[in-house]
């Protein structure tokens, strides 16, 4: 029984994805008499479904924390393919809060915009499952097949609205991601082949062996597939100069769907790539700054700041900009993933901060899609100008994610930047982390500027304004997240702690 | 003799000053006379009161330090605010109401901090413990220094705050919560000790500063607000750098992790590293002081800003960068900040006495050369500052409230005159005394205290900083021409203020459209007769205002000598370290180290084992 | 390393090696005489008709994909039935579980209409 409860934040979604898949193709149309319409007109009942099933696998999730699955018995079993520890059953939570926020936002934007395609709500719940399977993968193989199973869904997603622009989009994710997949597979093979272990444990220590006497595991093909593993999952992250698919991407895809790319699927990247840095590669010559992977993140880190946060500055589509500011949070939180090379808090410091950015982001998202309605889908900035004299509580929400997400107290962002700082100054890396200040002030400039247009411009005479829309779902999910970007910024402690015993820890042999 | 005639014979200069008050006036009613004869009685009252009096009291009991106060002074704008968010928008009276009674009560709170004999340490000290696994606790406490600020602060919000509700009409629910929010986070930065608190206060205050700009302001409007937001942003995002250094180094030596001001205080930094936080930490203040060549953001946010924004930017906002020198520079980096004190009183006399003098003589818009004369009327403060001398530093204390006193007046002035022609330019006025007598006549006296007459308040000021400066240890033999050059730019003061005065208020009444101007009414006399009264209170009884920061002065002095030999006692190449604690009041409440074993270890089931024991935790060069 | 692997890549180069020659011989080595009618397309000896890119209904590849998803999904059952005795209970009951899923989906499908041919 405790084998089951232990795995139940990723058993409960599952099954609750066959039953809404289920429940979707057998449920009656309210509006169509073609079968293959079914789902149509139903996006309301089946984003409730959704998103109840990833609730209740957040409470799962919780439920485990506070066992322990260190506490339950026969979990062990399913190691080294998913391995149950604090570290999954954090991201779970995260990973289900993330899904539930954007299966709530998806039951207001489709039928708003015309897509009613209830598709997306299965997709959603299995590439959420996807991606809690993703963080929980102690191997090679569930690592790969989780990856595809979260990304399937997701090249979907993206799709989903027909338009030419989606077709790219969707076409543009889809061949970028299989290169990327593909890369990281060979990388996995490099590493088969030189330390016979598909297993992270295994391949971590035969990587410890290199050096001594009587060991056979080769170093070349080591580094070579440590680099293309890395590269594999930065392009999951969207890091520059990976990161070229996100911004088309992003906007080409229904705002739902990027506000789960955005959260969920970067979330779940971040933490394989914790997972694999400090499980295989967790060696000290690899994270030693001379002769590791450090440096090489530490560039991905800076280049994704500051050549993010240089380009969004420029952009004139709100969403457009987001993506781009969502390759700048990838920035800041690989600055806490080098950490991790001397200071004790990196693990805990990224983990913090993907939750206070997933907070933030799907607000920010959300505050995006409630601005616009039917025909005036809000975008550019223009759009925007002046809605805070309209509808103030709308500029008001977003105004408190841009804050957040611009690392301003007493917002969730700035302690997750606060932290992650802190935490590159631990090790020592004291130019990443002025370099991720500073930009963290670009930043602040374009999040700034959507707040200008919202308070302190006009419409243009003759400009169609946008109309935000009237949801409950969207309202939900926005107060929800205020709540917690508010909760996170004011009183952090618990889930500080949360973070802080959630890291994963390599028993040393 | 009878009580009722003793009573006359003691209350005469009350009841004299209320008979003249009475008489004087002509072609005014019974009850106008009685108001005036009521206001001239408690005058000559203020004025017996404040005069120094020679009884010395000997043990008078201490009275007791009610520990919340600061918490309902810092959070009681702060509730204000939210709560506005929760009142109709349609109702701007009872919005503009419940913002007044907010800001009213504040003050009446904050006059508590008087009560109390300000002896050096802490007084008002609350502690709690906030996110205790990163170190971070609500600490506030206040010193002579901060009372005044405090004072200061809750003293102009409030008028700057009902003067704008009488030019301001639209978006006043926006309004309520800027003024609110801001006033809120000023105050809550003048107490924090600790300094994450501090930094989170200090970015608090950014976005009410930007809504004000950015939605009442002139024509450049948004511009000006992107300048006052990346200047002052990129001054703190360096400055939490420095802290978390220091954060980061102070856990090394002392093992365990806090936030705290008095904590960090003793903390010992090798050279390099000390010049560098001193560095981002001036960046930080003198942006917002500002200083030259920082300075530019402040013209473009004061012209572009409503009248109340720029009071409240001029008379608090402006405080925080020299409160914030006082405290965290002298305290923290006092080896670094002596070295560069020198130079940096050139560029504070140089860059500010003499070139703000100069360009406000230059400027065509009354606003703009406000605003200029603020940058001059900083320089003399950071003046005082770096010589740090007695003298040098309470008359800058004394010159911070000056300067907040007399130029938010002026900008309280300028503001009467654009709302009634929608301009600012000299050149379109000419011969205002004919028209306007009661506004010449205030204006002409605010623009004396502002340039330092005797008799006003900033005569004293910049007397102490000039006379401090004169003698000043760190600026050594640089002082002496510093000082005279300073003097300079007092009469520099007069030259621009006075050329002013003579453009606009005497000479022929050129302009038609200045021929029916109706003088000050009712709201704005309100508005400006406490600032006037403090003028002449400040100007002769300075004492009043210095009794309370001497011990404070005086201790921020001795520590910033010892933190210079401290600094100096450094083997170059040394590590940093930790100066022994002295204990005493001055350092009640500093942070003591999580007890091993104790609470962390319960509230953290998960084992926390090194991620390699082979490893060093922390690997310091 | 390079010994063991070494005949590997001799047979892939002589692999290589022998297409090569087959297909660049004969294009160099046979005799050619192009007419039009040997170079139209061959289709079964019709005349071409229509134009180059024709449009395939989208079913065949429905039908083919829903083909290749379950056909190797079933591959599964073939290594748990070689060690049937071996997994007992568990495994018999993660199959259940693989083949209840795989029976949704095929519920999906069909409701969906995904198994109809014409619509």
């Amino acid at each position: 029984m405790t084998f089951w409860f232990g795995l139940s934040p990723i058993l409960v979604v599952g099954l609750g994805t066959l039953l809404l898949m289920l429940a979707e193709a057998f449920g009656k149309s309210p509006n169509s008499a073609n079968p293959s319409d079914a789902g149509s007109g139903r996006s309301g009942e089946l984003a409730l479904g959704a998103a109840v099933v990833l609730l209740v696998g957040a409470a799962f999730s919780i439920g485990v924390w506070m066992v322990g699955p260190e506490n339950l018995e026969g979990l062990e079993a399913t190691r080294p393919y998913l391995v149950m520890d604090r570290f999954t059953v954090f991201f779970c939570f995260v990973l289900s809060l993330g899904g539930a926020f954007a299966a709530l936002l998806a039951g207001g934007y489709l039928p708003e915009h015309d897509i009613d395609r209830s598709e997306f709500f299965p997709l959603l719940l299995l590439s959420t499952v996807g991606a809690m399977t993703l963080v929980a993968a102690g191997d090679m193989l569930s690592l790969f097949v989780a990856l595809e199973t979260m990304s399937l869904g997701v090249y979907c997603m993206v799709g989903l609205r027909r338009s030419p622009r989606a077709a790219e989009a969707a076409l543009k994710y889809f061949l970028l991601g299989s290169f990327a997949a593909a890369l990281l597979l060979f990388g996995a093979v490099l590493l088969y082949g030189a330390t016979a272990h598909t297993d992270l444990v295994g391949i971590g220590q035969a990587i410890k062996t290199i050096g001594q006497p009587g060991s056979t595991v080769p170093v070349a093909p080591v580094l070579l597939g440590l680099t293309l593993t890395l590269v594999g999952l930065t392009f999951k992250i969207s890091a520059v100069p990976f990161h070229m698919w996100t911004p088309d991407a992003y906007e080409g895809a229904p705002t739902p769907a990027t506000s789960f790319m955005a959260v969920a699927v970067k979330a779940a990247a971040f933490a394989i790539l914790l997972r694999v840095l400090v499980v295989a590669f967790g060696d000290d010559r690899l994270t030693s700054w001379g002769t590791g992977w450090p440096p090489a993140l530490a560039t991905l880190a800076l280049l994704s700041m500051t050549v993010a946060n240089v380009v969004a500055g420029r952009q004139s589509s709100v969403k457009r900009m987001l993506a781009y500011s969502s390759i700048a949070h990838a920035g800041y939180a690989l600055v806490g993933v080098v950490a991790t090379m001397r200071s004790a808090d990196g693990q805990a410091s990224v983990l913090f901060y993907l939750l206070t950015y997933t907070v933030s982001t799907v607000g920010a998202f959300g505050a995006l899609i409630y601005c616009g309605s039917r025909g005036a889908e809000a975008t550019s900035y223009e759009d925007l100008a002046g809605i805070a004299k309209r509808h103030p509580a709308a500029a008001l929400a977003f105004s408190l994610f841009l804050l957040s997400l611009a690392g301003l107290p007493p917002t969730a962002g700035f302690f997750g930047k606060l932290y992650v700082f802190r935490a590159a100054f631990d090790a020592e890396l004291y130019v990443l982390a002025v370099v991720g200040l500073l930009n963290s002030l670009v930043g602040a400039y374009y999040y700034l500027r959507v707040m200008v247009f919202m308070y302190m411009r006009e419409p243009a005479p003759g400009a169609q304004p946008a109309v935000p829309m009237k949801s409950a779902f969207v309202s939900s999910a926005l107060v929800l997240a205020a709540v917690l970007v508010f909760a996170l910024g004011i009183a952090p402690g618990w889930s500080l702690d949360m973070a802080g015993a959630a890291k994963i820890v390599v028993s040393a042999k | 003799m009878s009580p009722g005639l003793q009573l006359v014979f003691e209350a005469w200069p009350y009841l004299l000053a209320f008979v003249v008050g009475v008489l004087i006036p002509r072609r005014q009613g019974l009850y106008e006379r009685i108001a005036v004869g009521v206001v001239a009685a408690l005058s000559v009252l203020l004025v017996m009161g404040l005069w120094p009096s020679k009884e010395v009291v000997v043990d008078a009991p201490k009275p007791k330090e009610w520990p919340n106060l600061l918490n309902v002074i810092v959070f009681l704008p702060i509730f204000g605010s939210v709560s506005i968010l929760f009142l109709p928008r349609q109702s701007p009276k009872l919005l503009r109401r419940f913002t007044l009674l907010v800001l009213g009560l504040d003050f009446l709170a904050s006059l508590w901090l008087l009560g109390v004999p300000m002896t050096a340490g802490w007084h008002f000290q609350y502690i709690r413990e906030w996110l205790p696994s990163f170190g971070i606790r609500y600490h506030v406490a206040v010193d002579g220094v901060s009372t005044w600020l405090i004072l200061l602060s809750t003293f102009t919000t409030p008028i700057a705050a009902y003067v704008s509700f009488g030019s301001i009409k639209a978006r006043t629910k926006d309004l309520c919560f800027s003024l609110l929010l801001l006033h809120g986070a000023m105050l809550g930065a003048f107490v924090s000790l600790d300094l994450f608190l501090f930094y989170v206060f200090w970015e608090l205050m950014l976005v009410p500063m930007i809504i004000l700009i950015g939605i009442w302001g002139g024509v450049e409007k948004i511009k000006a607000a992107y300048k006052f937001f990346l200047y002052t942003m990129a001054g703190s995002v360096l400055m939490l750098a420095a802290i978390l250094y220091m954060v980061w180094t102070h856990k090394e030596l002392a093992g365990f992790v806090t936030f705290d001001y008095l904590a960090l205080k003793n903390l010992v930094l090798p050279k390099t590293a000390a010049m560098l936080c001193f560095g981002a930490f001036l960046l930080a203040f003198i942006i917002k002081v500002p200083m030259f060549p920082l300075h530019t953001w402040l013209p473009d946010a004061h012209v572009q800003a409503p009248t109340g924004g720029s009071i409240i930017l001029a008379a608090v906002l402006l405080k925080l960068g020299t409160y914030g020198y006082i405290r965290f520079c002298m305290g923290m980096f006092a080896g670094p900040a002596w070295s560069a004190a020198a130079n940096l009183a050139g560029l504070a006399v140089g860059g500010g006495v003499l070139y703000g003098a100069l360009v406000a003589w230059k400027q065509d818009d009354v606003k703009r050369l406000v605003a200029y004369s603020s940058v001059a009327h900083m320089g003399f403060v950071m003046l005082g500052l770096f010589a740090a001398t007695r003298a040098g530093v309470e008359g800058a204390l004394l010159q911070m409230v000056n300067h907040g006193i007399s130029t938010g007046a002026l900008f309280l002035l300028v503001g009467v005159i654009y709302d009634r022609r929608h301009t600012r330019e000299v050149r379109e006025f000419g011969g205002l005394a004919k028209v306007m007598p009661i506004y010449a006549a205030v204006f002409v006296l605010v623009t004396m205290s502002s340039i330092g007459v005797p008799g006003t308040n900033g005569f004293v000021g910049e007397f102490m900083v000039i006379m401090g400066t004169f003698v000043s240890l760190p600026l050594g033999s640089h002082g002496q021409l510093q000082a005279v050059l300073a003097t300079t730019g007092v009469i520099l003061a007069a030259v621009y203020m006075l050329s002013l005065v003579q453009k606009m208020f005497f000479g022929p009444l050129s302009n038609p459209k200045n021929a029916n101007l109706p003088d000050l009414n009712v709201r704005e006399t309100l508005a400006l007769a406490p600032l006037i009264a403090l003028i002449f209170v400040l100007g002769f009884f300075p004492n009043v205002f210095l009794d309370r920061a001497r011990d404070s002065v005086a201790t921020v002095i001795e520590g910033y000598q010892e933190g210079r030999k401290a600094y100096m006692g450094m083997e170059p190449g040394a590590a940093a370290k930790l100066r022994p604690r002295k204990g005493g009041n001055l350092e009640t409440g500093y942070p003591e180290p999580p007890k091993p074993g104790g609470d962390a270890a319960k509230k953290d089931p998960a084992p926390t084992a090194q991620l390699d024991p082979a490893r060093p935790a922390g690997g310091a060069p | 390393m390079t010994e063991l692997y070494l005949p590997m890549f001799i047979m892939f180069a002589i692999a290589a090696g022998i297409c090569a020659v087959m297909f660049l011989g004969g294009q160099y080595l046979g005799p050619k005489n192009p007419t039009p009618e040997k170079r139209l397309p061959f289709e079964c000896g019709n005349d071409t008709s229509g134009t180059r890119g024709v449009r395939l209904s989208v079913k065949f590849y429905l039908t083919a994909i829903l083909f290749v998803v379950f056909d190797i999904e079933a591959v599964f059952i073939y290594p748990w039935a070689a060690l049937f005795k071996g997994l007992g209970w568990p495994g018999f009951m993660t199959m259940l579980a693989f083949i209840v899923a795989l029976l949704v989906a095929l519920a999906y499908c069909w409701k969906k209409g995904a198994l109809e041919w014409e619509s």
